[in-house]
């Protein structure tokens, strides 16, 4: 199966061979070379290892043979999981030939030697760069996951005003049913019954509700976490995992909706125990 | 009335369900916000200077990757020789090194003034060619704000830009003296991004004889404005010109809702989401409302009170309710929209116009109306159990407690 690649989605990997160029452009035209692809790039195009394909620079050219040497997963990258182009590698010497790029290329990584300071090695290179700048990995890593920063405080942003609504829809549901059973607390209080005991009972009911209810939350937010990661990965065609449910973030859950309940069933509770019995009686 | 007597008798009560029908209304606000707001920005961006397609290598957005497009001066004839076209702005863009300056290089557009659509000159003078009748004569570019503070300049200052480098050699294939001529807002290029524009020309000049008949992107605009006109003038693009691929705004926008679709889902879940929990929170009130005052509706009932008359009074404390929340949510919706907004245009590469949360008076009220039916009608059942109650059982009940 033969298909056109147009080569502006390309990434190059691999080393350029230490053989003449004039040799390796014979030995290119012989047999073709590797190339590897991306799986959705093989699905959409029904390519498989060991397929034939011509690729070059601009459309309508006559360009390259190569062969589908490897066809690799995408990583689980969030920048990349809304990019619907498709991914090939190549040689780094055959991409650059087949772009009229002779010697050039966008990056290198470079690593150092055990024990030798990446920050000398840095200010050495960029003491002598020209055209080009040397940065550290993980200065890179910080400003292409910017993104991430931002949806993660968008994410704490909506979590905040859910964490607001889900406390004032607490408040008023224990507030709402304390004040139903205000004639069963009446008769409590007046058998003698003390207010504080009226009251640690109310809180423990609102906190064993809230308990329940954030085993019951977290059970369907479980299966929603099943049901979007199904749609997304499947959507996007990717690994990634876009919900998740630690049991770190169930404590979390779990313990504020407990500060809730017990704050709301406080509260709820002390404003009934602080009327007279007989007037919760209604008389 | 029974309804607004009811309310004000629990004042804790209802300040509560209202604070919680608000926040509710809120979040539902800024979900319907976020959902529409998006593709409203974004067109209103693609439209900014009428231009309705773009024209770019084949099977790529517009500077989505370093493709051009060869050939560009014939394609740029043939679009405007044909008459459903008003005008045609070739795009060339690059990366030029700044000499002597606060920043190395700087992200470079090459345009032709007369038809570009990528800025608008805030300070000081338009782009102009080299003038080869004066040596005198230098060329002028305009530069964005971020690019001034970035590089240590102002307008009127004259720079080396330069391209083609040899790392071994320490010089540069291509160099051009010009003059900062004026500063503009760039239209399409995040805020962050120090930018040039310079006449298209040169730009080609300093990129070398490879990049002389070259384009990354080209406008076009249909001399009829209307979609059917539009996509006419596209598929007579993609017809004629195998190598390019042309994109009206409407394909512009799916293909960016495409890519931001998280939010657009984000949105219907928790837009959803909120309008289930107002609904909750009215029926849970009236119910539990209605429960604490049987033997009050059983008297009235007693004394003559029409069963259609109890449930219209239930009826209206959750209309009440929830009328009182939305109002409440309309104006926190529009705050926390400001404050969520502000967020998202942090986002890296999004041009500095672009907003997330547009309010549009249609789908605004639309989301409030919907949670006002919603909420109103969270109260049918409790008020038809109200209405139903059995007289002589809840009047005994009263009285033995």
């Amino acid at each position: 199966m033969k298909a056109f690649l147009s080569l502006v989605v390309a990434i190059a990997l691999g080393l350029a061979s230490a053989a003449p160029l004039a040799a390796q452009r014979s030995a290119q035209r012989s047999a073709p070379r590797g190339i590897a692809i991306d799986a959705r790039m093989a699905e959409d195009l029904g390519l498989a290892v060991g397929a034939q394909v011509r690729i070059s620079a601009k459309p309508g050219e006559p360009g390259d043979s190569a062969t589908i040497a490897a066809i690799y997963e995408r990583k689980a990258d969030p920048a990349e999981v809304a990019r619907r182009e498709y991914r090939v590698r190549l040689h780094l010497d055959q991409l650059q030939q087949l772009m009229e790029l002779d010697d050039r290329v966008d990056r290198f990584a470079v690593g150092t030697r055990d024990g030798k300071s990446v920050d000398s090695a840095l200010a050495r290179i960029n003491h002598v760069a020209f055209g080009f700048r040397a940065h550290k990995s993980r200065d890179v890593a910080v400003q292409s996951s910017r993104t991430f920063r931002v949806v993660e405080r968008f994410h704490t942003a909506i979590g905040i005003i859910t964490v607001v609504a889900s406390a004032v829809f607490l408040l008023c549901l224990l507030l709402l049913s304390v004040e139903e059973r205000r004639r069963d607390i009446a008769a409590l209080r007046l058998m003698g019954i003390s207010r504080a005991t009226v009251v640690r009972a109310i809180v423990i009911e609102a906190a064993i509700v809230s308990l329940i209810g954030s085993v019951l939350g977290a059970g369907v937010g479980w299966i929603a976490s099943l049901l979007v990661n199904a749609h997304f990965q499947q959507l996007y065609r990717t690994p990634l995992v876009f919900a998740l449910l630690t049991p770190q973030i169930f404590a979390f859950a779990t313990g504020l909706s407990l500060i809730l309940g017990i704050g709301s069933g406080a509260a709820a509770g002390w404003r009934l125990v602080k009327s007279s019995p007989l007037s919760l009686m209604g008389r | 009335m029974m309804a607004w007597a009811t309310l004000r008798r629990h004042p804790a009560r209802t300040t509560l369900a209202m604070l919680g029908i608000a926040v509710a209304a809120a979040l539902l606000l800024d979900m319907v916000m976020l959902a529409t707001g998006m593709s409203e920005s974004f067109r209103s961006l693609l439209l900014t200077r009428g231009y309705q397609l773009r024209v770019s290598p084949k099977g790529t957005l517009p500077f989505d990757s370093e493709a051009t497009i060869d050939g560009a001066g014939a394609i740029v004839r043939a679009l405007r020789a044909n008459p459903d076209i008003k005008a045609v702005s070739p795009t060339l863009g690059a990366t030029l090194t700044i000499d002597d300056s606060g920043i190395p290089s700087a992200f470079t557009l090459g345009l032709e003034r007369e038809v570009q659509g990528d800025y608008t000159v805030e300070a000081g003078t338009d782009i102009t060619r080299a003038d080869s009748t004066s040596a005198a004569s230098l060329p002028r570019i305009v530069v964005s704000q971020t690019f001034l503070t970035r590089a240590g300049r102002v307008v009127g200052d004259t720079i080396t830009i330069s391209s083609g480098l040899d790392a071994q050699l320490r010089t540069a294939a291509r160099s051009s003296r010009v003059v900062i001529g004026g500063m503009g807002r760039f239209i399409y290029v995040p805020g962050e991004t120090p930018v040039i524009a310079l006449d298209l020309a040169l730009l080609r000049e300093l990129l070398g004889p490879s990049f002389r008949d070259r384009m990354s992107l080209a406008m076009a605009e249909s001399r009829r404005g209307d979609s059917t006109s539009v996509e006419a003038v596209r598929a007579w693009i993609a017809t004629t010109q195998p190598r390019v691929t042309a994109i009206s705004t409407e394909t512009a926008i799916r293909q960016v809702e495409e890519r931001l679709s998280y939010f657009r889902q984000l949105a219907f879940v928790l837009g959803a989401i909120s309008l289930g929990i107002g609904f909750l929170l009215v029926a849970t009130l009236v119910t539990l409302s209605v429960n604490e005052r049987r033997g009050e509706i059983a008297v009235l009932r007693a004394i003559g009170t029409q069963r259609v008359g109890v449930l219209q009074q239930v009826f209206l404390e959750g209309l009440l309710l929830t009328s009182a929340g939305i109002i409440g949510g309309l104006a926190l919706g529009l705050v926390t929209a400001e404050w969520l907004n502000g967020i998202l245009r942090d986002f890296p590469g999004l041009p500095s116009a672009f907003d997330f949360f547009v309010w549009s008076s249609d789908a605004g009220w639309r989301a409030l109306v919907l949670l006002l039916t919603s909420g109103t009608l969270a109260g049918l059942l409790p008020a038809w159990r109200a209405a139903s109650i059995p007289i002589a059982r809840a009047l005994r009940e009263e009285a033995i407690g």
